[in-house]
């Protein structure tokens, strides 16, 4: 067998489709088999363009006279499926005859594919903003539950260790005859009231520095100093302490339920950490916050009450006054003041 | 996901071969085949991956009005979705999947049929 006749061999058996057409009138000299499947067997005389419908004019004479090769693609229906036909058109010379070689390659399995990745990304990255959201949403939740920090310990290691902070101070609010009121009262007004008044108090601490721990029925408990240590714990309670109470001045004469409250500031150690395992919590335990506790009770109606250690932190700030000495449960004897506004920042208010 | 039957035969891996032999034998199908000669194919090959994936518990969700709207009109009859069905037991065989959980795919199948074929036609 001649090299010739090997090579027109191999031409009808490959997979991709051939043609040679004559350059001057693009008349078909040869094609193969995959061609003839594709684009039906020329007849004699059609030309190129007419066999291959939507190639571009401009494309093939640039192939004729320049040599310029070019690249297209083609849809040929067979049956019901829609092909897709990579057309390569090169020129080439046999002897003093120029001839356009056109080669034919089925990309549709290469199409469709690329079409079911599109569909695949699309459907994960969907998936993914989805579960994007709802991982914002838990963690906006447990924001709610713990300090920031805390919260960035926990997501790193699964737990939090309890961590002692040496000096904290405790803002510790309760309301005046409570019980009484909530007997009284419609629970869902109670709540309300409750919620408006928490809500605002929030705003305090937070403009404060300060980190509310928790809110049990009417008592709410916010501290100064963890887990983000800060120098100035000592008023920045007291400020909230403050505002506490001017908010509740303020609020009771527009609204029908007048609310009094007792506030009581400890100052000193406390342990911070999340409790329990499947029911988070963020909690503060140590003596700051059972003194704060304890004192809160000893306070009049609209009234703070400190212990005097604090007063060299609050004299500059605070109005402070001297409230004697008292038998603290689980403190021992303690001397203690009472905490008010100043008058230059009351009269700004 | 864990648990599905998307998880159980590979996810997208085994899904996309089921996807490709499913289409070939819809579009081979003399019975069913015209339903998809003119669709086209990106379009197709959306739905199918989709369509398939959904059925195996995979990440797409194909809502009962979509497949509603996308069949209205189309004029499907009940031996055109037994065809479907039969065309997919048959692949999924084919990659290995078991009777059982082939079975459970036809089942959601089936609870679509009323969805997909035409109320008045036979």
């Amino acid at each position: 067998m001649s090299i010739a006749a090997i090579n027109e061999k191999l031409l009808r058996s490959i997979g991709v489709g051939v043609a040679l057409v004559r350059a001057s009138d693009l008349c078909f000299l040869f094609h193969n088999d995959p061609f003839a499947k594709w684009f039906g067997v020329p007849e004699k005389g059609q030309s190129l363009s007419t066999v291959i419908g939507d190639l571009e004019e401009s494309g093939i004479r640039a192939v004729v006279e320049d040599g310029t090769p070019f690249n297209g693609e083609v849809q040929v229906k067979l049956k019901r499926r829609t092909l897709v036909i990579a057309v390569t058109l090169s020129r080439a010379r046999e002897g003093k005859h120029t001839l356009l070689v056109v080669e034919c390659q089925n990309i549709t399995r290469i199409r469709e594919l690329e079409g079911m990745i599109d569909c695949y990304s699309t459907m994960v990255e969907r998936n993914t903003r989805a579960l994007e959201r709802e991982k914002e949403r838990v963690e906006r939740l447990l924001l709610n539950l713990m300090p920031r920090s805390v919260y960035e310990e926990f997501k790193t290691f699964g737990v939090v260790t309890p961590q002692l902070y040496e000096n904290v101070s405790v803002v510790m609010l309760d309301s005046v005859d409570f019980t009484e009121f909530a007997a009284r009262t419609d629970p869902t007004v109670t709540l309300g009231e409750l919620n408006d008044i928490f809500t605002a108090f929030d705003r305090i601490t937070e403009q404060y520095g300060c980190e509310r721990i928790k809110t049990i029925g009417d008592a709410y408990l916010a501290v100064s100093g963890m887990p983000d240590p800060a120098v100035d714990h000592a008023t920045a309670v007291a400020h909230c302490a403050v505002r506490f109470i001017r908010y509740l001045e303020r609020r009771n004469q527009s609204h029908p339920h007048k609310w009094r409250a007792r506030i009581g500031l400890g100052t000193g150690a406390a342990v911070g950490s999340v409790v329990g395992i499947q029911k988070y919590v963020y909690d503060v335990f140590g003596p700051s916050v059972n003194m704060a506790a304890r004192l809160q009770v000893l306070a009049e109606p609209m009234g703070i009450v400190a212990p005097e250690e604090m007063t060299f932190d609050l004299v500059d700030e605070f109005r402070v006054g001297d409230y004697g000495t008292e038998d603290v449960k689980g403190l021992g004897e303690m001397k203690l003041i009472t905490v008010s506004g100043n008058l230059h920042q009351a009269k700004r208010f | 996901m864990a648990g599905t039957l998307y998880e159980k035969y590979g996810g997208f891996k085994t899904v996309s071969r089921i996807v490709m032999d499913f289409y070939e034998e819809a579009l081979d199908s003399d019975a069913i085949g015209d339903f998809f000669a003119d669709v086209d194919m990106p379009r197709l090959i959306d739905h199918q991956t989709k369509f398939i994936a959904s059925l195996m518990g995979g990440p797409a969700s194909f809502s009962d009005e979509r497949l509603a709207i996308v069949h209205r009109h189309l004029g499907i009859k009940h031996s055109d979705f037994d065809e479907v069905a039969r065309i997919l037991a048959a692949t999924l065989a084919e990659h290995g999947m078991d009777p059982n959980d082939i079975g459970e795919v036809l089942a959601a199948v089936e609870s679509k049929r009323s969805l997909i074929v035409e109320a008045d036609t036979e």
